[in-house]
């Protein structure tokens, strides 16, 4: 039997979760972690295969995964099935939730794409005129960033751009590409920039949690890590009002268990945490809690080919490397048709191009795909999505998943501002490419589902005001003062960038602060 | 001086039989006559130590090598339908085995069968389509069409596009779809992946795949 009630009760392994942990436990405060599945072994769990010897010849299961587009035959066995854990939502507003409940979480499978919000992000509502600004700044962040940046190895280069802000940075003064050059000088006709790309290198090829924050929180015999058990409800002392431990029930066997802790953290990821508040009626007199689900636009993209890299004519150092434009729409001028901004992701490839950028086929297509081998040059787009209080999040009573726990219903669609803002991107990316004599190959313009990006974000909002927000600054309750949200549920906003550099920042400051406040006796 | 005979371990029996001191007989068979015993008896092996068993190594093929894939889904019509427009989109070329060569017709009828229902009719509507086309143009069924006929019923359809976004017009989205599923199924065949060997290609149709970790006891409730 447990001899007593543990500091802190973690739920969640991923970035935000591990971050709390190694905080913590390194300020001398126990805690333990529960995580839903289980952990994994890189050396056991995967090995190297022809598609030819899988089952389905890398087609994947069919009707398995059908809303995870990042879904293969190789790596199926890594989301979560959603036959095992359902989730709702109205068929003509289809939502892809891509979930992993691996110790660790996404954080092991992240693009590590590592971006700093800027203040056009933080005072949306000065900037745009639309929206709330959230409770803080960079400024209040920058210091936590910086922390982050090192642990996790930002390789980038400083632009001294104000809606790019500049970071702690293993410097990358890597050469241009010769096709990136004539990109570069197209974008400067056009007033666009180009800038070096910003990404999380990590150590050993990962940049997780469980390789860069877990391994310190259990060097201080601090940390217990509890896997494959699945959350079902927050508990709260009914006397005093405040959380007191969790329901959990054991993955395999059904066996329902509860814990007790002075404090509670959620970092189960943005749609977990507030599924489980939800679950549990806790943390909700705003009324907020599950709105204002936002995510990033993904899918819309242009595909070019690099004419001088034909038929293996490519010069030497032509090709090859990427880069980044950052927003720069709604900056120091107006778009006509949408607010907030979208970047573009650009690499340049000397590999083989996808047969689906020629429309031809047999002979013809083969020699196409010859004669364009390594001539390759794309872009694909990141927007921002309004955060709008009609998409939202609810219990749906009638589903459980398959330890009895009433799912999500996903209530969401992008609206014109995210359409408009992706028929810019591709536009702008076609006439970027065409400015450099780039041949364009093929485009979209429509975006992938709302949840694709793997950013789900907003839902337990942070602010100053208790009728507005679930969170305060701190990513504590107003409600319960010794609960806390660390994922990406808090945030009010969102831009173009990924979230995760965000995420592990506002989780370290938040660590430290209820560190401080367990110190002087508030909480807990 | 007589040389011993060892016991081999196969597969994991690294235990001898006992020493032979007493002879081997069931009450059922003890009148019969006893089997001459051998010469020199195997030694018992000493026990192993820990977990020392490792796992042999068991060449071993996939179905496709020996068998072929019974053929059940698609209709006769369909199936012949299926197969040309897969020796039109991807014949062999340069010693790259083609669509029919890899099976893919066959690989794609079951993959088919068991796939969801908006998939099923999209295949089987845009075959019916193409069978009707070549019909209506020519007067003959698709699988017997020449190949400058395949060309002006296929060519119009085709597009380019980026992944996740195929054409949204059924038809088009029939051709430019299963254009890439023959190509997927042809080229991530062992044919395939043997031909690339031989052209000196690196590891073709290699990937990362990741075992069922931990699986649930009651997956799929």
């Amino acid at each position: 039997m447990p001899e007593e009630n543990v500091d802190v009760l973690i739920v969640g392994s991923g970035h935000s979760g591990g971050m709390v942990a190694k905080i913590l436990t390194e300020k001398g405060i126990s805690c333990v972690m529960l995580n839903a599945g289980p952990i994994v072994d890189f050396q056991k769990d995967r090995e190297l295969k022809p598609a030819h010897e899988l089952p389905y010849r890398g087609f994947n299961m069919p009707g398995r995964l059908p809303h995870v587009f990042q879904a293969n035959e190789f790596n199926a066995n890594t989301w979560v099935d959603e036959k095992e854990v359902p989730y709702t939502f109205n068929q003509d507003q289809p939502y892809n939730w891509v979930r992993v409940r691996l110790f660790g979480g996404r954080s092991l499978f992240w693009a590590r794409q590592s971006f700093r919000l800027s203040n056009y992000e933080f005072k949306a509502k000065d900037h745009d005129g639309f929206g709330t600004n959230w409770p803080i700044t960079l400024s209040d962040l920058a210091p936590f960033y910086s922390r982050v940046e090192a642990i996790f190895q930002v390789s980038g280069h400083p632009d001294g751009l104000p809606q790019y802000p500049d970071g702690n940075f293993v410097i990358d003064d890597s050469p241009w590409s010769g096709s990136m050059q004539r990109f570069i000088a197209a974008g400067k006709k056009l007033n666009v920039p180009v800038c070096k790309a910003r990404s999380a290198m990590g150590r050993d090829g990962l940049a997780s949690s469980i390789n860069l924050l877990l391994p310190d929180a259990f060097a201080t015999g601090k940390l217990t890590a509890v896997p494959n058990v699945v959350v079902r409800e927050i508990t709260v002392d009914k006397n005093t009002g405040l959380a007191n431990g969790a329901n959990f029930v054991d993955r395999h066997s059904r066996r329902e268990m509860s814990v007790k802790a002075r404090v509670v953290v959620l970092a189960a990821g943005c749609l977990e945490s507030t599924r489980l508040l939800l679950n549990s009626k806790l943390a909700n007199s705003s009324g907020v809690l599950g709105h204002y689900l936002i995510d990033n636009i993904y899918g819309p993209g242009v595909v070019c080919s690099v004419p001088e890299a034909r038929d293996g004519k490519a010069a030497p150092g032509l090709m090859g490397g990427d880069a980044l434009i950052p927003r720069f729409r709604n900056v120091t001028t107006k778009a006509p048709n949408f607010i907030g901004g979208y970047a573009l992701n650009v690499w340049s490839s000397d590999r083989a191009m996808p047969s689906r950028n020629f429309a031809e086929y047999g002979v013809e297509l083969q020699k196409n795909m010859d004669s364009y081998y390594g001539s390759g040059f794309s872009m694909s787009m990141m927007g921002q999505v309004i955060s709008r209080y009609e998409n939202h999040v609810s219990i749906d009573k009638n589903v459980v998943d398959a330890w009895k726990i009433p799912v999500l219903h996903v209530d969401t669609k992008y609206g014109d501002n995210e359409f408009n803002m992706s028929r810019d991107a591709v536009d702008t990316g076609v006439a970027m490419a065409e400015a450099a004599g780039f041949e364009v190959l093929s485009k979209n313009y429509e975006p992938n589902p709302p949840g694709y990006s793997i950013h789900e974000l907003g839902t337990c909002r942070m602010g100053d005001d208790p009728k507005t927000s679930v969170l305060n600054k701190w990513n504590q309750s107003h409600d319960i003062k010794n609960l806390f949200v660390v994922d990406g549920s808090s945030f009010v906003g969102t831009g173009w960038q990924n979230p995760t550099m965000t995420i592990l920042s506002l989780s370290m400051r938040a660590s430290e602060y209820m560190a401080e406040q367990m110190r002087q006796r508030n909480i807990g | 001086m007589a040389v011993p005979v060892t016991a081999m371990p196969i597969f994991g029996q690294n235990a001898a039989p006992p020493a032979a001191e007493k002879t081997y007989q069931s009450e059922s068979t003890s009148s019969a006559a006893a089997p001459p015993l051998p010469e020199t008896a195997p030694k018992k092996l000493e026990e192993p130590q820990g977990f020392g068993f490792h796992s042999p190594a068991i060449p071993s093929t996939i179905p496709d090598a020996v068998a072929t894939t019974e053929q059940h889904y698609f209709n006769a019509e369909r199936m012949e339908t299926l197969r040309k427009l897969g020796d039109i989109l991807l014949p062999p070329i340069n010693g790259y085995p083609g669509s029919t060569q890899a099976s893919s017709p066959e690989f794609i009828d079951f993959l088919i069968s068991v796939s969801p229902t908006d998939r099923q009719k999209m295949y089987l509507d845009g075959l019916d389509r193409l069978n009707s086309e070549a019909h209506k143009q020519f007067r003959i069924p698709f699988s017997q069409v020449n190949a400058h006929q395949a060309d002006a019923l296929i060519r119009p359809w085709l597009r380019t596009w980026m992944v996740d976004h195929p054409p949204t017009e059924p038809f088009a989205h029939f051709i430019n779809v299963a254009h890439e599923d023959i190509r997927t199924a042809t080229m991530n065949s062992q044919l395939w992946s043997i031909a690339a060997t031989s052209a000196g290609e690196r590891a073709p149709g290699i990937g990362l795949y990741w075992s069922p970790i931990d699986p649930d006891i009651q997956m799929y409730v």
